[in-house]
């Protein structure tokens, strides 16, 4: 009997260490998750109970430089449809009776048919629909209506400066142009809500939410780019191609005093209105006044002329004897109309742009030096204007073994050498700038949530001397202003100015054609230069620049210069507090 | 006779101990259902108010989102191509052909109203809070 109390005794002993063990086991393990590792755990409780969503920060508005919005945001709405709620035809066709007006659709059938092409999951009726209309359905009771808020990018001026401005994607990431060089600043910072969700993830209708970081809306980015000359030069540009029958072409409007780029336009050209991604053609995406080399011509005999007179080896009345033909190193350069002209001055030589006097001054000049003043006039290297697929241009230099002296030659009339319409200006701009060469720039101010930062004009450096630029500017004057009938020419403003005219003209898809390339650079008012224009317009016929480019400058000139409220002379004006 | 001698029960030591312990009984009763009716009020304020955040938060968002909208609409209004459109549709006017310069002396007049976020950097408002106060004050010194 003793025996059999003692193996119970035992027995009960055994259970109630297994218990106890278990017990503090259990005790142990709850003190581990409870004291030891209690973040952990709170975290995984917290993301299993608590999903995330991310909320897009308000993008920022592109302003021009007087502040009106190029590009700004506005709230909108995407309407998606719970499929499966459509697979009731009568409940579809009274809320398709419903939105499909709201959001565009002519027939509400079509939406219907549309919808139950399958029944699962949303299918996104519209994206980005006005806000206005989007709260109409917001407040709507309408079967697998889902509305979900968002923003959506508003053009205020239409299709101005398309490529300048680029796009975004859907997800609001900017994809092209300043939309995409100046991403981070205009994208701002997204921010955080947790929401409570159930046990498969779906958002809990009156569950908790929290915002856990707000989003920072995105800074607004001031151009230096004028709405009034941008749209000015557009519609030239539309008038030229439909006018002259150019294949395209650009236009550059630049403040020479400070490199600030008041227009930039190219044709042909995407219109943000039509936006299609699909468009084989992305070429059209590209601001091709800032990415696309093309060879100068003749408006590069401004520099070469300068690079003389800066030297101190000839003045605007030094002669050569022209005999229509210059040889070298085997080859023979003739003048562009194979004329012969005799004694001729350097005025002369760029009244007439004649090639063979090019050829004598860069023989004069040297190759060391000319290629020296090549490179500080930014021949050859990007003008670092802050926008994204600016190429460096094309110069071969003497130390490229494929060098020859015929490259000397050809490049003091502007070929053999490939350069941007932007490089171009922004080299000729020195001109009109007392020999300085600006940097150009196209945003003047950005404001962030860090605070506003300016950009203010950099002088990159002299290349020539003060003296030099007003003797160029003088003979460049004399260029529009001494020949009679130079279509350039505007009543009222003593323009200077340069033709040019070269062979291949490059298309938007990257084929040359055997073509012209007519341009045209002049400034304005000459005693002091208030604006800069290159007109460049490609051509699949013999052009000259002097003939279509030129006239294009006396168009837009005469309103840009009174836009700007540069008076004219006391010739035209009518009555006279001037 | 035997007269039966029974001491009184002392009806105030009844009361005296009995009653207080009632007192404080119906008093601990009454400040639970007090603190439970405060709690519940105030969970029920918090819940209302919290309401009331949610609905002001969901207005702000509405008016801020109706800002915008009239933000774009001065934009859209005050753009070139409307400006063109009604020039040429409702005024009838047409581009100028011949083109006249008047010189006046008068000041440049104001630039159109536009939404505050978009003023220019140099407009008077923006620029006089600009710069530090030493600036300011010497700009205040004739002739400097």
């Amino acid at each position: 009997m003793f025996g059999h109390r003692g193996r119970m005794h035992t027995r009960l002993l055994t259970l109630a260490a297994v218990f106890l063990l278990g017990g503090a086991g259990v005790t142990a393990r709850v003190a581990y998750v409870q004291l030891a590792d209690t973040a952990h755990y709170k975290a995984e409780a917290h993301d299993e109970h608590f999903g995330q969503q991310e909320i897009r920060a308000a993008r920022g508005a592109i302003l021009d430089r007087n502040g009106y919005p190029l590009a700004t945001t506005v709230d909108a709405y995407d309407i998606f449809i719970n499929r499966p709620d459509w697979q009731n035809l009568d409940d579809a066709r009274k809320a398709a009776a419903f939105i499909a007006p709201l959001i565009g659709v002519q027939q509400p059938e079509d939406l219907v048919d549309e919808v139950r092409k399958d029944d699962k999951g949303l299918y996104l009726a519209y994206a980005g629909l006005d806000f206005n209309k989007g709260d109409l359905l917001h407040d709507a009771d309408a079967p697998g209506l889902r509305v979900v808020q968002t923003t959506k990018r508003f053009y205020p001026e239409g299709d101005l400066a398309s490529p300048l401005l680029g796009f975004v994607g859907r997800d609001h990431v900017g994809l092209t142009g300043i939309e995409k060089d100046f991403d981070t600043e205009l994208g701002g910072t997204p921010g955080t809500v947790y929401f409570e969700r159930d046990s498969i993830g779906n958002r809990l209708a009156l569950g908790a939410e929290r915002v856990g970081q707000k989003p920072e809306p995105g800074g607004d980015i001031r151009l230096t780019i004028d709405r009034y000359i941008q749209r000015l030069v557009e519609g030239e540009m539309q008038t030229q191609v439909v006018r002259t029958g150019a294949l395209g072409g650009s236009i550059i409007v630049m403040d020479p005093k400070t490199g600030a780029v008041l227009a930039m336009t190219s044709s042909p050209e995407f219109k943000l209105s039509e936006l299609n991604l699909n468009d084989p053609n992305q070429a059209l995406f590209r601001n091709r006044a800032v990415t696309d080399v093309y060879e100068p011509g003749s408006v590069f005999k401004t520099l070469t002329a300068s690079m003389a007179v800066d030297l101190g080896l000839v003045t605007p009345e030094s002669t050569y004897n022209d005999t229509g033909a210059a040889y070298v190193g085997g080859a023979t350069i003739r003048n562009w109309d194979y004329s012969t002209n005799g004694t001729t001055s350097v005025t002369q030589l760029l009244q007439r742009s004649l090639n063979t006097g090019a050829v004598w001054l860069s023989g004069l000049i040297g190759k060391d030096q000319f290629y020296s003043y090549l490179q500080k006039f930014g021949i050859g290297e990007a003008t670092h204007v802050g926008l994204g697929g600016e190429p460096d241009g094309l110069l071969r230099t003497p130390d490229n073994p494929a060098w020859t002296d015929v490259d000397l030659a050809t490049n003091a009339f502007g070929q053999g050498v490939g350069a941007t319409p932007l490089q171009v200006i922004t080299a000729i701009s020195a001109m009109a700038n007392g020999g300085k060469l600006m940097r150009p720039y196209v945003v003047q101010q950005m404001d962030t949530p860090e605070g506003k930062r300016d950009f203010s004009p950099v002088v990159v450096r002299q290349v020539v001397s003060e003296q030099t630029a007003a003797t160029v500017a003088d003979m460049m004057n004399r260029v529009v202003e001494g020949v009679a009938g130079n279509l350039a020419a505007i009543k009222g403003y003593h323009v200077a100015g340069k033709t040019g005219t070269t062979t291949g003209a490059t298309l938007a898809d990257g084929t040359v054609h055997n073509g012209n390339v007519a341009s045209f650079i002049g400034f304005a008012p000459l005693d002091d230069p208030k604006m800069i224009v290159l007109i460049k317009l490609d051509f699949r016929e013999d052009k000259l620049g002097g003939q279509v480019s030129a006239p294009v400058f006396k168009d837009i000139a005469p309103s840009i210069l009174a836009y700007l409220g540069v008076r004219p002379d006391g010739s035209q004006l009518v009555t006279g507090d001037h | 006779m035997v007269a039966l001698h029974r001491p009184a029960l002392p009806a105030s030591r009844t009361f005296a101990t009995q009653w207080p312990a009632r007192l404080l009984l119906v008093a601990a009763i009454s400040l639970l259902v007090a603190i439970a009716v405060l709690k519940v009020n105030q969970f029920s304020r918090a819940t209302s108010t919290s309401y009331e955040i949610n609905a002001l938060t969901a207005q702000r968002a509405d008016k801020l989102a109706q800002n915008h909208e009239l933000e774009a609409e001065v934009a859209r209004l005050s753009s070139l191509a409307r400006v063109d459109i009604e020039a040429r549709t409702r005024l009838r006017m047409e581009p100028a052909t011949r083109k006249l310069y008047i010189g006046i002396n008068q000041p440049v007049p104001d630039r159109q109203s536009l939404p505050t976020r978009f003023l220019p950097p140099d407009h008077p408002k923006a620029a006089l809070s600009e710069g530090p106060l030493w600036k300011h004050l010497l700009d205040v010194i004739p002739f400097f």
